[in-house]
């Protein structure tokens, strides 16, 4: 790995040293160069066969119909056309949309308010609260999504649907009923990912300094004021970034709705990246599933723009705390 | 006096909420652990079983009978430490390079892996499937671990590490004795930068752990799969046993939790850099 | 804890039959969202197979090395012991995996060129969609399958050839033919009789069936069927034609068949006879042992899956299917072109599946077999099995299997049966089944376009 004439020298004469610092100053530059492109390579080399090539290929695959075996047959835009006047198409992208906020939304001001309370000066035993919620971003997504298909299973003796028994609520066929799906699936998100932002917000908190607090609290700022007009100000950067992760995130949102309503989903939970999935391994409709991919990409951008466009404006505004 | 009873209301009400929500994460591990020892015909059960039962052993008989358990785990373990050893080498070498060394295109090459971050993986999926099927590595760990090595954030995280705590001082000085770069790298950087090995290390290992899609595609050989593909193969069974089921969730679950105990002011500490940095 | 071990013993049972057939209904839900299952739990045949899923036989020396892919638990391996003493110069190596896998890695191999076996059974819902690429197997007629295509039953032999005929993809395993598995308890609670000759006698059509179920609502409160799904298969497959002609042209909007086993079955869900246990699901198996409904429209291997869910049942009974049986489940060998000892393969194949073999995989694991040679077999056609009160069910199976006709049904046909079931669970919902089934036309218009 060591550049060409990188072996080490020994400590050459003094001489020697100050009549080559103009020769090593040019070397030196090469060695960079080809020490600095060395180094870079592996990335670019990997990207070029499963990234670049991929891409490419799959903007090609989309205007071809293809089972895998056959021929492909040049279908020009139709697998686009197909998508696009695919009711289920927009059902997925209406679930992912759906299943996003109510999983993320209220999970951000939730963590929101837990950092709160795990900054507080009044709480004792910190690290055990924190310890507890954040475990739960350990267990795998696949792990969570089982264990949340057996809470809220179909059957009266389920647990979700016998607790909702004692409040004399019908049992829920939580996998069939359009917002049974979104709450179930929307709930696994919620549970795996609280403890994991409640913990970026804490962070955040612990950097914001405290005489801002002191002086809020000497112009009597109230417990509500000091959450809305100190913490959460200074808190926009990392609020900004768990938005932004957390878009990412539930536009590809995939194996919640895989294991909880199987391999090729239903129509009340299927997210766009399980459509994909659905055409491309189940059905082996290459073509179609690779326009879908090309549609999610799109579909990605324009929420990144969006985020990032309220992301400057609120950076425009007010002034924002650094980060570390 | 209303001062002290206020700070009292406030310690009720942050108390309550702090527990509650402890206890809802805390449930649904408890509750897999009271499935994983009750028998099938119990989970049917109304109200819901909620004390631990004695079929410990036998639902997890089940689950060896159904899927293979530990070469799963093993399997899991081979490429999340692979591909965790890999990527920290690869994007911390990237990552000097883009910090401390001059070459040409540099801006514009680390632009474009800022860049590639903004790609979902799922748009060139059917692709790779069929390069892996080409490179005839379906069914092989490597069709998870050789794209697994590809990593920008690693790479951009590194860069902003090593640019903050590498001086460039002490680089010049290693250049003044002739040291190369590689040897500068391995010598003077990666000392200073194991934290940073720790960090990144946990968040990638926790990511590659836990992926789901991708080996779930490439992965059809039940003996080839992770956990996360194996585990999924449980809830296949014609007649559903949720003690299995569970039995076998639970004890994928029980390895990293005890890790993550054992190691959690480094966990969290990984988790929120990772984040707070970018 | 003794309960527990027969409990698990008739899991492995479960499985075990199971691997008899896997159905086009399954395929269909595993290919798209629709219908009564949660979907996740279909196509599960053989999970059990477990860590050791390669199986070699004969010795390292042997001349020829076979491969062979299977799903499911088939005991093809004990079996093929025997020949591997005669035959020495034979070796053979089995994988056996789950049904989902199997497919999707012989799919691979086969769209890749390379890596596959030189044998590899392929279930009746996934053959029609390779029957379109002929270049990528060996056409049994080369190798002298007319010779022994005598020894199977028509409709099954038929399923494994392209639509000319002249282009056999591979040799029948095993079959499902259907019956009606009935509860005597449902039908001594409305006051009917419950002996298997007299149920068959009081259920000979579907208005008989029918009529019966609305006794049985009445007096139990009970439904007849479990879901739309079996009452809709039950009656697709008794038309002469199912949802594509053999130039594989949509036929559902220009033949009355389907739309009339759709409109039955709609019919009978807004009468209340058909409950909406979707298939696998946990509910579905609790009612089977609860006996919750009256009648299962099911195949064969079905028995097992029962056996399993409702251990401790003593009302289960057999009794044909009204209006003649059908066809759920089975398995075609084929072997692919790559195979480089196509010959061997198929020397051994047609020993395997001969009529004797497949008698001895209906006595270890249950594969109903699809030469009827084996059904005036005395092994065979003396059996009772206890758990349905000592009936003779081979026989009443038997007699199913002979009364299938071929259908064909193409390789889109899963994507179109989904799109159906999806829309008589909308009816189930509610939804006018008229309006539906312009919907289920427009969904398959779109499914199929792909």
């Amino acid at each position: 790995m060591s550049s060409p004439k990188g072996a080490v020298s020994e400590n050459g004469p003094l001489e020697q040293k100050k009549q080559g610092v103009k020769e090593r100053k040019i070397s030196q530059r090469i060695r960079n160069m080809v020490s600095g492109y060395l180094f870079i390579s592996p990335f670019y080399l990997l990207f070029a066969v499963f990234g670049i090539f991929p891409i490419l290929f799959s903007f090609y695959l989309a205007f071809f119909r293809w089972d895998g075996l056959t021929e492909m047959e040049f279908v020009g835009l139709n697998n686009f056309n197909i998508i696009f006047n695919d009711p289920l198409f927009w059902k997925s992208l209406y679930n992912t949309i759906v299943i996003g906020l109510m999983g993320t939304a209220p999970q951000l001001i939730a963590a929101l308010i837990l950092a709160f309370a795990l900054n507080s000066v009044l709480v004792k035993y910190k690290g055990l609260f924190r310890l507890a919620v954040f475990l739960p971003y350990v267990t795998s997504i696949v792990a969570v999504a089982i264990v949340f298909s057996v809470i809220f299973s179909n059957q009266e003796s389920g647990l979700v649907n016998s607790f909702l028994g004692l409040f004399g609520i019908d049992p829920i066929t939580w996998t069939r009923s359009e917002w049974g799906a979104k709450f179930a699936i929307s709930a696994m998100i919620f549970w795996r990912w609280l403890g994991y932002n409640t913990i970026i917000y804490l962070a955040g908190m612990q950097s914001i300094p405290n005489d801002l607090y002191e002086a809020a609290k000497i112009d009597g700022a109230s417990l509500r004021q000091q959450l809305w007009y100190v913490t959460i100000p200074m808190l926009k950067p990392f609020i900004i970034f768990t938005v932004f992760t957390g878009t990412i995130g539930a536009l590809q949102v995939f194996a919640e709705p895989h294991i909880f309503q199987g391999r090729a989903g239903r129509e009340e939970g299927i997210t766009v990246v399980l459509y994909l999935y659905r055409d491309a391994f189940v059905s082996n409709f290459f073509g179609t599933a690779s326009a879908t991919a090309i549609v999610l990409f799109f579909i990605i951008i324009i929420f990144s723009v969006i985020n990032m466009y309220f992301a400057n404006r609120i950076g425009q505004s007010k002034k924002v705390g650094t980060g570390k | 006096m209303s001062e002290k009873r206020k700070t009292l209301m406030a310690k009720i009400s942050l108390y309550t909420l702090l527990t509650v929500v402890a206890l809802a994460s805390l449930f649904p591990f408890y509750w897999m652990f009271v499935m994983a020892t009750n028998p099938n015909n119990m989970i049917n059960q109304t109200p819901p079983v909620m004390v631990p039962g004695s079929e410990l052993v036998a639902n997890f008989q089940n689950v060896l009978d159904s899927i293979p358990f530990f070469q799963a785990m093993l399997n899991s373990l081979i490429v999340a430490t692979t591909i965790t050893g890999g990527v920290l080498i690869l994007t911390s070498l990237a990552g000097f390079a883009f910090a401390k060394l001059h070459f040409p295109g540099r801006t514009v090459l680390f632009i474009f892996i800022l860049g590639t971050m903004m790609i979902p993986p799922q748009l060139g999926l059917i692709p790779t499937y069929f390069i892996i099927t080409e490179l005839g590595w379906l069914s092989d760990l490597r069709a998870v671990i050789v794209p697994g090595l590809m990593n920008a954030f690693g790479i951009f995280w590194m860069r902003q590490y090593i640019s903050s705590s590498v001086p460039d001082e002490i680089i010049e000085a290693a250049r003044m004795d002739g040291c190369s770069n590689f040897r500068i790298y391995w010598n003077i950087v990666v000392p200073v930068i194991l934290p940073a090995f720790a960090t990144l290390g946990i968040i990638v290992f926790m990511a590659i752990w836990g992926d789901y899609l991708w080996p779930l595609v490439v992965l059809q050989d039940q003996s080839m799969q992770t956990i996360q593909v194996a585990l999924r193969a449980l809830m296949d069974d014609r007649v559903r046993d949720y003690g299995m089921i569970l039995s076998g969730t639970f004890w994928a679950t029980v390895p990293l939790v005890v890790v993550f105990l054992l190691f959690n002011r480094l966990f969290i500490k990984s988790i929120t850099d990772g984040a707070v940095k970018s | 804890m003794k309960k527990y071990s027969l409990i698990s013993g008739m899991l492995v049972l479960t499985t075990v039959l199971a691997a008899c057939g896997g159905s086009d209904e399954e395929n269909a839900e595993a290919q798209t969202n629709g219908n009564g299952a949660e979907g996740n739990n279909n196509a599960a045949e053989g999970n059990d197979v477990g860590e050791e899923d390669v199986t070699s036989l004969g010795s390292d020396e042997a001349e020829v090395e076979l491969s062979f892919w299977l799903f499911g638990a088939t005991g093809y391996p004990e079996l093929a012991e025997e020949y591997i003493e005669e035959n020495p110069e034979v070796s053979i190596s089995f994988q056996e995996i789950d049904m989902e896998d199997h497919h999707n890695n012989l799919f691979t191999a086969l769209s890749a060129g390379s890596g596959a076996p030189d044998m590899a059974a392929i279930e009746v819902s996934e053959i029609d969609s390779y029957k379109q690429a002929e270049d990528r197997f060996v056409n049994m007629y080369d190798l002298g399958a007319e010779e022994i295509e005598g020894d199977y039953l028509d409709w099954v032999w038929q399923i494994g050839q392209n639509v000319e005929g002249d282009f056999q993809f591979g040799i029948p395993t095993d079959i499902g033919p259907t019956v009606m598995y009935y509860r005597t308890d449902v039908f001594e609670e409305a006051g009917l009789d419950s002996d298997p000759e007299a149920v068959e006698d009081m259920i000979q059509t579907w208005e008989d069936y029918e009529e019966v179920a609305a006794t049985i609502l009445e007096e139990t409160g009970k439904p007849m069927a479990d879901n739309p799904e079996t009452v809709f298969n039950a009656k697709r497959d008794q038309a002469d034609q199912a949802y594509f002609n053999e130039e594989n042209e949509l036929i559902l909007d220009s033949t009355p068949y389907v739309k009339e086993a759709y409109d039955d079955t709609a019919e009978m869900i807004q009468n209340d006879y058909v409950a909406n246990l979707g298939m696998w699901t946990p509910e579905w198996g609790g009612a089977m042992a609860e006996g919750d409904y009256a009648t299962l429209l099911a195949p064969a291997w079905m028995q097992g899956v029962i056996k399993g869910n409702a251990p401790d049942a003593t009302e289960w009974r057999v009794a044909s299917m009204p209006e003649g049986g059908g066809n759920w489940g089975g398995s075609w060998i084929t072997i692919p072109e790559q195979s480089e000892h196509a010959e061997e393969a198929y020397e051994f194949l047609t020993w395997l599946l001969a009529p004797e073999q497949q008698l001895k995989a209906f006595e270890n694991m249950g594969l109903f077999p699809s030469t009827p040679e084996v059904y005036d077999m005395p092994e065979f056609a003396d059996a009772t099995d206890e758990y349905f009160g000592g009936q003779n069910t081979a026989e009443i199976f038997a007699e199913s299997a002979l009364q299938v006709e071929h259908v064909h049904k193409g390789p889109q046909y899963g994507d179109v049966n989904a799109e159906i079931l999806t829309g008589l669970e909308n009816v189930y919902d509610g939804i006018d089944p008229e309006e539906e089934w312009e919907d289920i036309l427009n969904r398959v218009e779109q499914r199929i376009s792909r």
